[in-house]
């Protein structure tokens, strides 16, 4: 099935005007399918740290979400050990006027604010809550580990 | 009969939404859901637009705004104003097909009716009855080439349209080769043809010189003992040295050829003159003379140049001087001007000073007047009006008084 146009507008875009510290590629053989990298916010555990994710839009997309999955490790409340992210917006809250770099931003801007109270990974989120300076700590460790090369 | 306009429209649809536009459509034409210009372009009760069928779909999903997530079903979807549907349908899209050749380029709201009726390039409906192919239209017209044919030489059938490219490929026919006479399938031929040995082939020197040629699978013999190929490394590298040295002599003749623009030579005649008047002398001096006119000819450039720089010398002095005569002219016709203007000056203030004088004159022989006026009217030397008047009234006096007062206002 051909691409549709908003597929190639929004890659076009993505790659002529790329949103700072955000990297999203496609692949050759699928155009659906992205490379993604973000950089870790700063003042947050994850500053100086490049995530990787993989990002596939779905066949109904827009007017489903695409699909996001962390592959470098992360320790994160709202991510658990498979990479799956909890976000609103990739689920319930999906609207098909989002787009690509609006969602990529939307988890850039959650791992600068993670939300323990709507926890993904429940040891994680717990900690969070009781011991949050380690937390940070143990977060600040997992991104110098795996997120840096 | 001759099928009618109308029954070769063409059947082929036009998505809409993968046209391309002529010129980058405002962001705010974009249906927020497609990034395209709206296509029927409807609106929500909170006031957004969407196309329509991108609104519907998003409403089956989820009954929500998708630009303010506000609770919305189908029925709060109306069209949208006229304004914009006319907005969007008056962008200038060029043909979908464009990748066949098709540049036309129209207002989108006409492109359907072009690709149906017009687009040399849609496809339509074979003009044969009863074949059910499609053709571009500028080829409608033509035989049907969907009539299948036979092959000559494999024995298939083969659509007409497919002839030329089964022609290539097709497995029984052969050709021979015409070095060798052996007979090849085609698609083996060309790789042969590369490497006859039957072939006539020059010596790989031949560009330098050697004249040796024989069938190829002789050459080799001859390349080894070939002088011209030992030398070839060092020939080569001799001509890529000419080569670039022409090019440079070629840059460096542009130059000058800017700097000392080509005239015709001043004096041609005259040495032809002498090199015919040397030619009939003796037979023998031959050489020598056209020896003498090669020097005449080095010589004479020298001297060509020699007059042109000093040609060239004259005319800058002369512009030189040109310049400061001009700039004399300048300076004369500056002080000549500012004499005059100083004169004419002194002659103003004398004439605004005579002016002044006739105008004291004027307002002191007034004033003797309407004093004369208010003392006695009789004195004013109309004495009949005057006597007419009887006693004279102080009504007419006045009016005397206020058209005089008039007249030194005027």
């Amino acid at each position: 099935m051909a691409l549709p146009k908003r597929i190639i507008k929004e890659t076009e875009r993505l790659v002529a005007e790329p949103v700072p510290g955000i990297q999203a590629v496609p692949h050759e053989d699928n155009l659906r399918y992205f490379d993604v990298s973000i950089h870790g916010p700063t003042q947050s555990p994850y500053e100086g740290g490049v995530f990787k994710l993989e990002l596939f839009l779905p066949e109904d997309y827009p007017m489903t979400p695409p699909k996001i999955r962390f592959l470098t490790k992360i320790y994160h409340p709202n991510i658990d050990r498979l990479g799956r992210i909890c976000l609103d917006v990739l689920k319930a809250n999906w609207s098909p006027a989002l787009q690509i770099r609006t969602i990529l931003l939307s988890i850039q801007a959650l791992l600068g604010a993670p939300n323990p109270d709507d926890p993904l990974a429940n040891d994680v989120a717990q900690r969070w809550k009781e011991d949050e300076p380690g937390a940070i700590a143990t977060a600040r460790e997992w991104t110098q580990t795996y997120a840096t090369s | 009969m001759a099928p009618s306009r109308s029954s070769r429209n063409s059947l082929q649809s036009v998505d809409l939404r993968a046209l391309d536009y002529l010129t980058v459509p405002s962001a705010n034409l974009l249906c927020p859901i497609c990034h395209s210009p709206l296509i029927t372009p409807v609106q929500t009760r909170c006031l957004h637009t969407f196309c329509s069928a991108c609104i519907s779909l998003s409403l089956d999903r989820s009954l929500s705004c998708p630009v303010d997530r506000k609770p919305l079903s189908h029925d709060d979807v109306t069209p949208a104003p006229i304004m914009i549907a006319n907005l969007v349908n008056d962008l200038p899209v060029l043909c979908p097909n464009r990748e066949r050749g098709c540049t036309a380029s129209c207002a989108r709201w006409l492109v359907e009716s072009h690709v149906r009726e017009d687009c040399e390039y849609a496809s339509v409906k074979c003009a044969k009855e009863g074949c059910d192919g499609m053709v571009e239209r500028r080829e409608a017209e033509g035989e049907c080439v969907h009539e299948e044919v036979q092959c000559e030489y494999c024995e298939g059938s083969v659509k007409k349209v497919d002839l030329e490219s089964h022609n290539r490929e097709c497995p029984k026919l052969s050709s021979e080769c015409p070095h060798c006479l052996q007979a090849f399938a085609n698609p083996e031929l060309a790789a042969h043809m590369a490497e006859c040995p039957e072939e006539i082939v020059e010596c790989s020197a031949s560009c330098y010189g050697c004249s040796y040629t024989s069938r190829r699978s002789d050459i080799e013999s001859h390349t080894s003992t070939c002088h011209f190929v030992a030398l070839s490394p060092v020939l080569q590298l001799h001509a890529e040295r000419i080569a670039t040295l022409e090019l440079e002599n070629k840059a460096i003749r542009q130059k000058l050829d800017l700097l000392v623009p080509p005239r015709p030579l001043p004096t041609p005649t005259s040495s032809t003159v002498t090199t015919t008047a040397s030619n009939p002398m003796s037979a023998s001096s031959q050489v020598s003379s056209t020896t003498t006119a090669g020097r005449d000819m080095t010589s004479e450039m020298q001297d060509y140049t020699f007059h042109l720089y000093s040609e060239y010398e004259q005319l800058r002095s002369d512009v030189e001087r040109l310049n400061a005569q001009i700039r004399e002219l300048d300076v004369k016709q500056d002080m000549a001007r500012i004499n005059e203007g100083l004169r004419y000056n002194d002659e103003m203030t004398g004439v605004r000073a005579a002016i002044n004088g006739l105008r004291m004159q004027l307002h002191w022989l007034l004033a003797n007047r309407r004093e004369a006026g208010t003392s006695s009217p009789a004195t004013s030397g109309n004495a009949g009006r005057a006597v007419a008047g009887g006693s004279a009234n102080g009504g007419e006096i006045r009016r005397m008084s206020d058209s005089a007062r008039q007249v030194v206002k005027l």
